[in-house]
C-alpha cells in the first residue's frame, strides 16, 4: 500500500525495528482477524506491546507513552496493519487516558493511567442509554450526591466490551432540572466490580458479543471519582468524542480491508476484470485520502491539544469508506460471500461475511453519520437552525 | 480543516489572495473567446512575484520552493478563476531549469515575458502519456520531431514542452511556436479558453534537459502537472462551495433560510467532506514529496480525487442553488466549466484510476 509520505533515514530505521519486532512477536493466531479476539487471547499481546514500550505511541512519556512524533505514530499504524494485528481495546488508550491527562486530578492520573499502559485494567465507555441514543443529552442514569459518594441508578447500553471491563467512564445525570439538559450531566469513573451492577452481553448480527448492557442498582461511587466539576461532564465528553472520532477512523482498518479484497479478488479471478480494477483503484485512492485526512487531523489535534468539531468529517468519511470497502469485498467474493466461516483460498484465508456484517455498526456507534452531519452543518459550516 | 503552515507559507498564500482579488468571475467572463484568453501583463506580474519560478533552483534565480508553495498559489488561482496559466507556466519553468545548463528559454519563461506550456497528450484519455507516437530523429545535424499533440493549452504560448520517443527512448523536448514544420489548430472550450492540436513534421527541437535523453523528465513534468491541476481544482471547488453556503444562509423559502433544512444541510456536509478530503490529500502529498520526484501513485491519486470531487461538488452546488444555478447570469456555472476543463486535462479521474491500477499492481 502506498503511503503519501517518505520516511527520513531515522524513521525508516524505526519502521524496520517495528516491522521486525512485530513479525517476531505477534502470534500467528492473532493475525488478519476481523473480530476482536476475547481478552484472554488479546490482552497478553497488549501486555507484550506494553513491555516493549509501544502500547501508547500518542501518550506523553511522563505517563508511560512513547511521546512519538506524528510520523512515528503513523508508521506504527501502518506496520500494525501490515502484519494484520488485531484491534486493541481502545477505550483506555484512546479515550479515558487522553481525557484524564487533560482533565483528571493528579490522584486520578496516578491511579488510573499506569494500569491502562500495563494492560491490567480494561475500560468501558458508558454514554448511550435505551432512551438516549442520538439524543445523548436526554440520558437519565442518575448519580445522586450523598455525603462522600454518589448513588448511581439506571442503565447503559451498547457498551463496547462492557462484560470484559473493570472500569467504566460514564455520563450521569446529576441535575434533573437543568436547562439545557446537557448542563446537568457529570463525568464519573465507576468500578464495574461494585455491588449493584449487572452486565449482560448483546449478540450482534455478526455473531460477536462486542457490546453489552450495564444495569446500576443503587451503586455507591466515591466522590473522588468525579472527573472535572459537577455538571461539567458534557464538555469533557465532547473533548473525548473528538479523540474517539479520530481514533475509530484510524486507516489501519481500511488498509486491512483493502488487503482482504485483493486476496479474495485474486482467488476468485475477478481481479482480472477492468471494471472491478477501476472500483478497486477508487477504493485504494480513497484509503490514501483517509490516511492523509487522518494525519492532517492528528497534526491539528497535536497542535491544539484537542480535536475540534472538524473531527466529525473524518468519522463520517472513514466509516462510510469502510462500508464501501466491504461492499467491494462481497462483490469480489461472489457466491462465497454468504459463507459463515472464513474462506480459505490458495491466496490466504479471508473473513468475508463477518467483516461485512460487523461494519454495519461503523456508521452508527460513536454518533451516527446523520448526527455527525448535523454537528458539521451547525458547528463547522455555521448553517442556520 | 486548517493547514499547518509556516509564516512564510502564510505570507505567500496572502499575497496570492491579494493577486486574485483583481481577478474573479467578472474578469473571467471578459476573457471569453478573446485571443489570448488572458492578460499577458498579469502573467508578467505573476513572474515578478516569483511564482513562475517558484520551483526553479536558486542558482537559476528561482524561488526554490516546494510543492506546498506551488499548491498554495494555484489554489488561490483556482478560487479566483484566474485565466493566466500560472500553473502550466511554473511547471514548464521547473522542467526548463533541470540539468547542468538550464534551457535558454528559462529566463523569459520565469519572468512571464514568454509562455511555455507542456504538450504531452496524444489522446482524449492520456493513457499513452509515456508511449507517445511522436518521434524524435536527427536530421541535418539537429533534432527534429514528427507527430501530433492534442489538448494543448496553447493560448498565448511561445513554446511547448513536447514528449517524444526516439533512439534513446522517451524524452522531453522544447519546440518553439511557429517553428518551421509546426502548426496549431484551436478548439474553443465552454470555459472560454482554447485547447489546441499541435502538429509537428520534422520540426526543430531541443532536448530538455540538454544533452541527456531522460524518461524521468517526462514523468516528472506529468506528475507535476497532475498536482498543479489538482491544486487549481481545489480552489475552484472551494470557492463554489463558499458561494453556495452563503446562499444557503440567505435564501428563504417556507419562511426560513433554506440552509436550516436538514436535507440541504447534509448535502452541504457531503460537499464539505469532498473539498476537505481533497485538500488533506493534496497538501499531505505536497508536504512529503520533492517536486521533481513525486511518487506517481500519489500524483495520480490526487488528480483522480480532485477531478472527481470538483465535479461532484460543483454539480451539487448548482442543485443547491435551484433554478438560478443553471443560468449564464449566475457565476456558479463558471466554476463548473473551469472544473470541466481542468479535470479533463492529462487524464480525467477514470484515466488516473487506470494508471493507478498499473502502478499499484491491482491486476492478476
Amino acid at each position: 500500500m502506498t503511503t503519501f509520505r517518505r520516511d527520513t533515514p531515522a524513521e525508516a530505521e524505526f519502521r524496520m525495528d517495528v516491522r521486525t519486532w512485530l513479525e517476531a512477536n505477534l502470534p500467528v493466531a492473532l493475525r488478519g482477524r476481523t473480530a476482536r479476539p476475547p481478552p484472554a487471547k488479546l490482552m497478553p499481546w497488549y501486555q507484550a506491546l506494553s513491555r516493549k514500550g509501544w502500547i501508547a505511541p500518542h501518550w506523553p512519556k511522563a505517563y508511560g507513552g512513547m511521546g512519538a512524533t506524528l510520523n512515528e505514530q503513523i508508521i506504527m499504524t501502518e506496520e500494525l496493519a501490515r502484519v494484520g494485528a488485531p484491534q486493541m481495546p481502545a477505550q483506555g488508550l484512546n479515550h479515558i487516558g487522553p481525557i484524564l491527562i487533560e482533565f483528571g486530578s493528579d490522584a486520578q492520573k496516578a491511579r488510573h493511567l499506569p494500569p491502562i499502559i500495563a494492560g491490567t485494567v480494561i475500560w468501558a465507555q458508558g454514554y448511550s442509554e435505551p432512551g438516549a441514543g442520538s439524543d445523548l443529552a436526554s440520558l437519565a442514569t442518575r448519580a445522586t450526591p450523598e455525603g462522600d459518594h454518589f448513588v448511581v441508578q439506571g442503565q447503559k447500553i451498547w457498551t463496547t466490551w462492557g462484560h470484559h471491563s473493570d472500569w467504566m467512564f460514564a455520563l450521569v445525570r446529576t441535575d434533573p432540572q437543568a436547562q439545557p439538559r446537557h448542563a446537568g450531566i457529570s463525568f464519573l469513573l465507576i468500578d464495574l466490580h461494585s455491588p449493584g451492577i449487572t452486565i449482560r452481553p448483546i449478540k450482534t448480527i455478526a455473531g460477536d458479543d462486542e457490546f453489552s448492557e450495564v444495569f446500576f442498582d443503587n451503586v455507591i461511587v466515591p466522590a473522588e471519582n468525579l472527573v472535572g466539576k459537577l455538571n461539567d461532564g458534557w464538555r469533557i465528553a465532547n473533548a473525548l468524542l473528538g479523540y474517539e472520532r479520530i481514533g475509530t477512523s484510524n486507516p489501519q482498518y481500511a488498509l486491512m480491508a483493502l488487503d482482504r479484497i485483493k486476496t479474495i479478488a485474486r482467488a476468485t479471478g475477478i481481479l482480472a476484470d477492468p471494471a472491478f480494477q477501476d472500483r478497486l483503484a477508487a477504493a485504494g485512492i480513497n484509503v490514501t485520502a483517509l490516511s492523509a485526512l487522518f494525519s492532517h487531523a492528528v497534526e491539528l489535534a497535536n497542535q491544539k491539544q484537542s480535536p475540534g468539531p472538524e473531527s466529525s468529517i473524518i468519522k463520517i468519511f472513514g466509516s462510510e469508506l469502510l462500508q464501501s470497502l466491504n461492499d467491494l469485498l462481497i462483490e469480489a467474493a461472489g457466491s462465497h460471500a454468504p459463507a459463515e466461516k472464513p474462506i480459505t483460498t490458495e491466496c490466504g484465508t479471508v473473513d468475508v461475511s463477518t467483516s461485512f456484517l460487523q461494519v454495519r455498526r461503523a456508521t452508527i456507534y460513536g454518533g451516527s453519520s446523520e448526527i455527525q452531519r448535523n454537528i458539521v452543518a451547525r458547528r463547522v459550516l455555521n448553517l442556520p437552525n | 480543516m486548517d493547514l499547518h503552515l509556516t509564516s512564510e507559507q502564510m505570507l505567500l498564500r496572502d499575497s496570492a489572495a491579494k493577486f486574485i482579488a483583481a481577478a474573479g468571475p467578472k474578469v473571467a467572463r471578459g476573457f471569453r473567446e478573446r485571443d489570448p484568453s488572458f492578460a499577458p501583463e498579469r502573467l508578467r506580474q505573476a513572474g515578478e512575484l516569483g511564482w513562475l519560478g517558484i520551483l526553479v533552483p536558486g542558482s537559476a534565480d528561482g524561488l526554490a520552493l516546494g510543492l506546498t508553495e506551488l499548491a498554495l498559489v494555484l489554489e488561490q488561482a483556482g478560487r479566483g478563476l484566474v485565466c493566466e496559466p500560472i500553473g502550466l507556466a511554473a511547471i514548464s519553468a521547473a522542467a526548463l531549469a533541470q540539468g547542468h545548463t538550464p534551457h535558454p528559454m528559462l529566463k523569459r519563461a520565469m519572468t512571464g515575458a514568454a509562455l511555455v506550456v507542456p504538450a504531452l497528450q496524444e489522446s482524449a484519455h492520456g493513457d499513452d502519456l509515456f508511449e507517445p507516437r511522436t518521434q524524435a530523429a536527427e536530421a541535418h545535424g539537429s533534432l527534429r520531431l514528427t507527430g501530433t499533440k492534442t489538448f494543448v493549452c496553447a493560448d498565448g504560448a511561445d513554446g511547448f514542452l513536447v514528449s517524444a520517443g526516439g533512439r534513446d527512448g522517451l524524452a522531453l523536448y522544447y519546440v518553439a511556436r511557429d517553428t518551421p514544420g509546426s502548426s496549431l489548430s484551436a478548439t474553443q472550450t465552454v470555459d472560454g479558453r482554447k485547447l489546441s492540436t499541435l502538429s509537428l513534421k520534422d520540426a526543430p527541437a531541443d532536448l530538455v534537459p540538454s544533452r541527456q535523453s531522460s524518461r524521468s523528465a517526462v514523468e516528472a513534468v506529468t506528475d507535476l502537472a497532475l498536482i498543479a491541476l489538482s491544486a487549481e481544482l481545489l480552489g475552484v471547488m472551494e470557492k463554489a462551495q463558499e458561494i453556495t453556503f452563503d446562499y444557503l444562509r440567505v435564501r428563504k423559502q417556507f419562511g426560513k433560510p433554506i440552509g436550516s433544512f436538514q436535507a440541504l444541510q447534509h448535502q452541504a456536509v457531503n460537499i464539505y467532506i469532498r473539498t476537505e478530503t481533497t485538500r488533506s490529500l493534496l497538501y499531505q502529498v505536497a508536504a512529503n514529496n520533492d517536486p521533481y520526484r513525486i511518487d506517481p501513485a500519489l500524483a495520480v491519486s490526487v488528480k483522480a480525487k480532485a477531478s472527481e470531487d470538483a465535479m461532484f461538488v460543483i454539480q451539487s452546488c448548482i442543485q443547491l442553488h435551484g433554478a438560478i444555478g443553471f443560468t449564464d447570469e449566475h457565476d456558479i456555472g463558471l466554476y463548473l466549466k473551469r472544473a470541466l476543463l481542468l479535470s479533463s486535462l492529462f487524464g480525467n479521474a477514470a484515466a488516473q484510476r487506470r494508471r493507478y491500477v498499473k502502478i499499484a499492481g491491482l491486476t492478476v
